[in-house]
C-alpha cells in the first residue's frame, strides 16, 4: 500500500504526463455517442427509461472501475499468474454452477446470487484473459520459437477457451484467441506458427461441420451468412432487417429516433448486438464515419500507449486491448453489414449492458495505467 | 532496450495494418450499403412498413323487374385453415370437434386442390360467438386456423332463378393470367355463371384500400392513407319474381304428372317466357335446379361430383339455353309458314291421311302419331291436330324443289344461332343442310347423302334438327310480334346508388324474318286452333284468355319422348309467349301443356289453377 502511495505522489508533478487526454476525451465521445444512440433505441421500449438509467449507472461504475485500474500500477499483478488462472477459471465455469448461475438466450452466461442477477463473468475474464497471456507471452522477451514453448503458450489459452464453450459462448471464445494472436504478433512468435495456427483453424472448423458440434441456431446463422437469401424469414431474418436499416438510412439518416426499422421492431436485440443498425438506419453514413473515425483514434492512441510501454508486459497489455477491441468492432459491424456471421458479441463503448461496459472502461484504465509508467516518465 | 524496440516496430506496423484494414473493410461496406444502394433499402424499408390493405368492394346486388332483392349481400364470421396445416390431423380433429362438423368435411375443405395453393382454406360460415371466442383464448393450439369476417352472397329465395342469377366463387388462376380481369387478385369474388357472370363488370365495384404503418409482426400502428370502396351496382333483371316461381314449381309438377303417368325417366325440363314486344324475359327456369348457397366460401369437391356427377342431370346446365332438343311438332309452325310463303301448301290445300304415308315409296313408308289416319284434312285442320302426313307431304314437295329454302326460312327466324341473350353459354342448335350432312358424315360415305328423308323427318321437327327452348319461345313472339324475333334479354337496367337507372337495355330486333301478314296471319289462326279444337285443347279448356299454341313430342332414339307445349297470348293482342319442355315427359299436350297453361295464367294475371290434361294426341 504504501509503494503505490509513493509511486502516486511522483507523478502528480505533473497531470499531463499522468493523464493520456487523447485517449480520455475519445473515450468521452465514445460514451457520449453510446448514450444518444441507446436513448434512441430503447426510448421505444415500454421500460426504456429504466433500460437508460441502468445504462448510465454502468457507465458511472464502469469510470470508478477507470479510475481504479489506472491507479493500480499494472505492474502490480504480473506475479499473480497462478491466483490470475484459478480466479479466470472460476469466473468463466461460475455460472454453470447451480444456485450460482441463470440461463440467458441459450447459454449459461448470467451470474446471480440471491435472486439478483449481478454480471456475465465472462466480460471481466476478457480482461483477466488479457493480462495471463500478457505474462506468459512477456517472459519470452520477445521471441517464441520452440514448440514447448508455444504449447505452454496455446495450453494457457486453451483452458478460458475450452471453459467459455461449455457455456457455451462461442463469440467470447473466438475474442479470447483473437486476444492472443494480437499479442503473438508483438511478442514475437514466428510466421510458421501462425501458418500453423490457421490450418488447425480451418481443420478444426471443418471438423465441427463435419461432426455437427454446433447447435442448429449457430449453424443456421453460418449458412445463412454464407448465403444471405436462403431463408429470409427465418435465419437470414435478422441480417436483412439490419441491412434494410443501415441502407436506408442513407447518407445522413432519418434523424434521431425516427428509425422506422428500429422503431416498428424489424430490427432484432437493436440496443445490444444490432445497436450499430439503430445508429446506421437514424445518422446514416455520417455517422457511420463519425463512430469508424472515433474507434480509429482509440486504436491509435492505444498502439501509442503500447509502443511507450516501459516493459514488454505493458505493450503486451495494451496490444490485447487492441485486439480485443479490433476483433469485437469488426465482428459486431461486420455482422450487422452482412460481412461475419452472426454472434452475440456487442459493440465496444456503445452497445447496452452493464458488464459489457465496465469491462471497457476498466480495461481503458489498464491503458491509462500503461500509459502512466511509461518509460522516460 | 532501443534495440528491442526497434524489433518490435514492424510487428506494430502488422498490427497497425491488421486494425486499419479491419475500420477501412468496415468503411466500404458501409459506403456500398448506406451511399451506393442507399435507394434499394430505403425501398426495403418501405416495404417492411407499408402495409396496403384492400377493402373489398360490396358487390351489386341482383334484383327482379319489380325491385324484389333475387341477391343481396351479407358478412358473416367464418373459420379458415391454411393449407399447410393440412396433415396436422390432431388439430384438425379438435377442430371439428370445436367447430361440430364432421371430421371428413372439414379434411377435404382444408386439403381442397380447387383453390389457390396458400389461400387459407374456409372451412366454416356463420360460426357462433362462443366458438370464435374459444378460438381466440386457444390460439395457439390451433395453428393455422383464423376467424374473419366474410362477405358472401346471400339468397333470399333459396334457389329460385339459380341459372339466371348465377354463382360466385374465387377467380381463377387461369383467368386471372388469361389478362382479361384487369384489377384483380386471387381470392376475389367473381360471377361465374348466370347474371352474376354476365354482369360481373358493373356488380363488381371498386376496391378500396388502406395504407397503414405496420410493425414487424404486422399490427397496425396508424392509418397513413385511405380510400372508400365503391360499392358494385344494383342489376336490375327483367325476371318476375312470381311468374319465376310458377314457372319453376309448374315444371317441378309436370315432372311428378309425367312420373306418375308412367314416364319413370322424367328428371328434367326447362321453361321460358318472353314479352313478345321487347324480348324480356320475364321467367326462365330449368330442373333440376341448384342451391347456389353451396358455392359459398367454395363449394365442397363432394358437392360439386353431386353436381356433374353423370346420373345427376347436370343440374348446373341452363336447360333453357344450353340444351337443344328436336323441337318436334312445334317447329310445324315453321315449316308451315315456309310452305304458305313458297307456294307449296295454302288454306286451300286439301290432303288425306290415311295413318301411312308412302309419298317416297312403298319401301319409305312413315306414320302419321294417329295411325288410325286423320283422313281428308286441309291446312289450319292439320296444324291443329298436327297430323304428320299433311307436312311430310309439305317437306316432300321443298325436297322436290331442291333449294333448301326450309332451312333457310328457319334460319330467318334464328333457328340454328343463338339468339345473342345476355346470358353466357347459349347454344345454337342445328338446321341440318345437305353441307352440314356431308362434312358430318366425312368419315361414313354411305351417310354424307341428304335424302328426301332428312327433309321428310326436318319438317316435322325431327331428324337432326336441334333448337334451344329460348329459340323456340323466341319464334313463337316473332309469329306474335308481326314476323320480328326481338332480341331477348334479362337485363333490365342498371341503378347508381341513389337507386335511380343509369343503364337501360334498349329493345332490338333480333331477326326479322320478312313474312307476308297473309302468312302470318294464317299461321295465327292455325295456332289458335290448336288450342281451341286441336291437340291443345285439353291443356287451356276454360281457360280465359285465347290462346295461340302448339304441342310437340319429340322422339329422341333410346328416351322416352320429349314434351313440349309452346304458346303466346292473349290471342287477339299478344303480350307473352312461352316454351316448356319436359324430357321424357311424353306427349306435349299432356305434359308440358298444363305447365305452360300456368305460365301464362300467371303472366296474364288470372288464377293459376292445375289441370289434367288428358290429350293422348302429340
Amino acid at each position: 500500500m504504501s509503494r503505490v502511495s509513493q509511486r502516486m505522489t511522483a507523478r502528480t508533478s505533473g497531470l499531463r504526463k499522468w493523464a493520456n487526454f487523447p485517449l480520455l476525451l475519445t473515450v468521452g465521445f465514445l460514451l457520449l455517442y453510446g448514450a444518444v444512440i441507446v436513448h434512441s433505441a430503447t426510448s421505444g421500449f415500454g421500460s426504456g427509461a429504466a433500460m437508460f438509467q441502468r445504462q448510465l449507472l454502468g457507465a458511472g461504475l464502469g469510470l470508478v472501475a477507470l479510475c481504479v485500474m489506472w491507479v493500480l500500477d499494472y505492474r502490480m499483478y504480473e506475479s499473480w499468474l497462478g491466483p490470475l488462472v484459478v480466479l479466470n477459471a472460476f469466473l468463466i465455469v461460475s455460472p454453470l454452477i447451480p444456485g450460482l448461475g441463470v440461463e440467458a438466450k441459450g447459454a449459461q452466461a448470467w451470474l446471480e446470487i440471491a435472486g439478483v442477477r449481478l454480471f456475465q463473468p465472462a466480460e471481466p475474464a476478457k480482461l483477466i484473459t488479457i493480462v495471463i497471456m500478457a505474462i506468459v507471452i512477456s517472459q519470452y522477451k520477445g521471441v517464441i520459437e520452440r514448440p514447448r514453448d508455444v504449447a505452454r503458450i496455446t495450453a494457457f489459452l486453451a483452458l478460458p477457451f475450452g471453459l467459455i464453450l461449455l457455456q457455451p459462448d462461442l463469440g467470447t471464445g473466438l475474442v479470447f484467441i483473437a486476444i492472443t494472436m494480437g499479442m503473438l504478433v508483438v511478442g514475437g512468435l514466428k510466421p510458421k506458427w501462425f501458418v500453423l495456427f490457421a490450418v488447425i483453424g480451418v481443420i478444426a472448423v471443418a471438423g465441427v461441420f463435419r461432426f455437427g458440434l454446433l447447435q442448429q441456431y449457430q449453424e443456421d446463422r453460418l449458412l445463412v451468412f454464407i448465403q444471405p437469401d436462403r431463408d429470409p424469414r427465418g435465419a437470414g431474418y435478422n441480417l436483412e432487417q439490419s441491412k434494410i436499416a443501415i441502407g436506408s438510412g442513407g447518407l445522413t439518416g432519418k434523424g434521431l429516433g425516427q428509425g422506422t426499422q428500429s422503431n416498428l421492431n424489424f430490427l432484432p436485440e437493436r440496443h445490444t448486438d444490432f445497436i450499430f443498425s439503430v445508429l446506421g438506419e437514424e445518422l446514416g453514413f455520417v455517422g457511420t464515419v463519425l463512430l469508424l473515425g472515433l474507434y480509429l483514434a482509440l486504436l491509435m492512441v492505444a498502439l501509442e500507449i503500447s509502443t511507450s510501454s516501459r516493459d514488454l508486459y505493458g505493450s503486451l497489455v495494451a496490444v490485447g486491448l487492441i485486439s480485443m477491441w479490433t476483433f469485437q468492432i469488426l465482428q459486431n459491424m461486420g455482422m450487422t453489414m452482412g460481412l461475419m456471421p452472426i454472434t452475440g458479441i456487442p459493440l465496444p463503448f456503445i452497445s447496452f449492458g452493464s458488464s459489457f461496459m465496465l469491462t471497457n472502461l476498466a480495461g481503458t484504465g489498464m491503458l491509462l495505467s500503461v500509459w502512466a509508467r511509461r518509460s522516460g516518465v | 532496450m532501443a534495440t528491442f524496440r526497434e524489433r518490435l516496430k514492424p510487428r506494430y506496423a502488422t498490427l497497425g495494418i491488421i486494425f486499419l484494414s479491419v475500420l477501412g473493410v468496415l468503411f466500404l461496406r458501409a459506403w456500398s450499403i448506406q451511399v451506393i444502394n442507399a435507394d434499394r433499402y430505403a425501398a426495403a424499408a418501405e416495404n417492411n412498413r407499408v402495409r396496403e390493405i384492400a377493402i373489398d368492394a360490396p358487390r351489386g346486388r341482383i334484383l327482379d323487374r319489380n325491385g324484389n332483392p333475387l341477391v343481396t349481400n351479407r358478412a358473416t364470421l367464418g373459420v379458415t385453415v391454411a393449407p399447410g396445416a393440412k396433415d396436422d390431423e390432431d388439430m384438425l380433429y379438435r377442430l371439428s370437434v370445436v367447430l361440430e362438423m364432421p371430421l371428413d368435411d372439414l379434411m377435404e375443405r382444408v386439403s381442397s386442390t380447387r383453390e389457390a395453393a396458400l389461400k387459407p382454406r374456409l372451412v366454416a360460415l356463420d360460426v357462433p360467438m362462443t366458438v370464435v371466442a374459444y378460438l381466440a383464448e386457444h390460439e395457439t393450439e390451433y395453428p393455422g386456423v383464423e376467424v374473419s369476417v366474410v362477405p358472401v352472397r346471400e339468397y333470399p329465395h333459396g334457389s329460385l332463378a339459380a341459372h339466371v342469377l348465377g354463382y360466385t366463387g374465387e377467380i381463377s388462376e387461369e383467368s386471372l393470367n388469361s389478362g382479361e380481369m384487369e384489377g384483380y387478385v386471387l381470392g376475389d369474388l367473381v360471377g361465374k355463371s348466370g347474371a352474376e357472370w354476365q354482369f360481373e363488370s358493373v356488380l363488381q365495384g371498386e376496391k378500396g384500400y388502406r395504407r397503414v404503418e405496420v410493425d414487424a409482426v404486422g399490427s397496425p400502428r396508424h392509418v397513413l392513407e385511405e380510400a372508400e370502396p365503391v360499392a358494385g351496382r344494383d342489376v336490375v333483371l327483367t325476371i318476375d319474381l312470381e311468374i319465376q316461381q310458377v314457372a319453376e314449381e309448374a315444371l317441378e309438377r309436370a315432372l311428378v304428372e309425367a312420373r306418375a303417368d308412367d314416364f319413370l325417366n322424367a328428371r328434367a325440363g326447362a321453361a321460358v317466357a318472353l314479352d313478345v314486344h321487347t324480348g324480356e324475359v320475364l321467367a326462365m327456369a330449368s330442373v333440376p335446379t341448384f342451391d347456389p348457397t353451396l358455392f359459398i366460401g367454395g363449394i365442397s369437391t363432394r358437392d360439386w361430383e353431386a353436381l356433374t356427377a353423370e346420373d345427376s342431370e347436370y343440374p348446373l346446365n341452363n336447360r333453357a339455353i344450353q340444351a337443344a332438343y328436336p323441337p318436334a311438332s312445334t317447329y310445324k309452325a315453321i315449316t308451315g309458314m315456309a310452305g304458305l310463303e313458297f307456294g307449296v301448301t295454302s288454306l286451300g290445300h286439301s290432303y288425306y291421311c290415311a295413318g301411312r304415308w308412302t309419298g317416297m315409296g312403298e319401301q319409305w313408308s312413315k306414320f302419321c302419331w294417329k295411325r288410325s289416319g286423320h283422313g281428308s284434312i286441309g291446312f289450319t285442320r292439320g296444324v291443329a291436330e298436327s297430323c304428320d302426313v299433311v307436312f311430310y307431304e309439305i317437306g316432300y314437295e321443298f325436297y322436290k324443289r331442291d333449294r333448301e329454302e326450309l332451312q333457310e326460312f328457319a334460319r330467318r327466324f334464328g333457328v340454328g344461332s343463338v339468339t345473342g341473350i345476355d346470358l353466357p353459354g347459349e347454344v345454337s342448335g342445328r338446321v341440318p343442310d345437305a353441307a352440314w350432312k356431308a362434312e358430318f358424315n366425312a368419315n361414313y360415305p354411305e351417310y354424307r347423302q341428304w335424302l328426301p328423308g332428312d327433309t321428310v323427318n326436318m319438317v316435322i321437327g325431327q331428324g337432326d334438327l336441334l333448337t334451344t327452348p329460348l329459340q323456340m319461345a323466341a319464334v313463337y313472339a316473332g309469329i306474335a310480334n308481326d314476323g320480328d324475333v326481338m332480341r331477348p334479354h334479362v337485363l333490365k337496367e342498371v341503378l347508381d346508388s341513389r337507386g335511380e337507372a343509369v343503364r337501360a337495355f334498349e329493345p332490338e330486333v333480333a331477326f326479322s324474318p320478312e313474312v307476308s301478314p297473309e302468312t302470318l296471319r294464317t299461321m295465327h289462326n292455325a295456332l289458335l286452333a290448336v288450342t281451341e279444337s286441336g291437340t291443345g285443347r285439353s291443356a287451356l279448356r276454360g281457360f280465359a284468355e285465347r290462346v295461340a299454341g302448339k304441342t310437340g313430342t319429340a322422339e329422341v332414339a333410346g328416351k322416352d319422348d320429349y314434351a313440349w307445349f309452346t304458346a303466346y297470348a292473349p290471342a287477339d293482342d299478344p303480350q307473352y309467349a312461352v316454351a316448356v319442355v319436359i324430357e321424357q315427359g311424353g306427349g306435349g299436350g299432356a305434359v308440358a301443356g298444363p305447365a305452360a297453361r300456368k305460365i301464362l295464367a300467371a303472366l296474364l294475371g288470372l288464377p293459376v289453377e292445375h289441370v289434367q290434361a288428358t290429350d293422348v294426341s302429340r
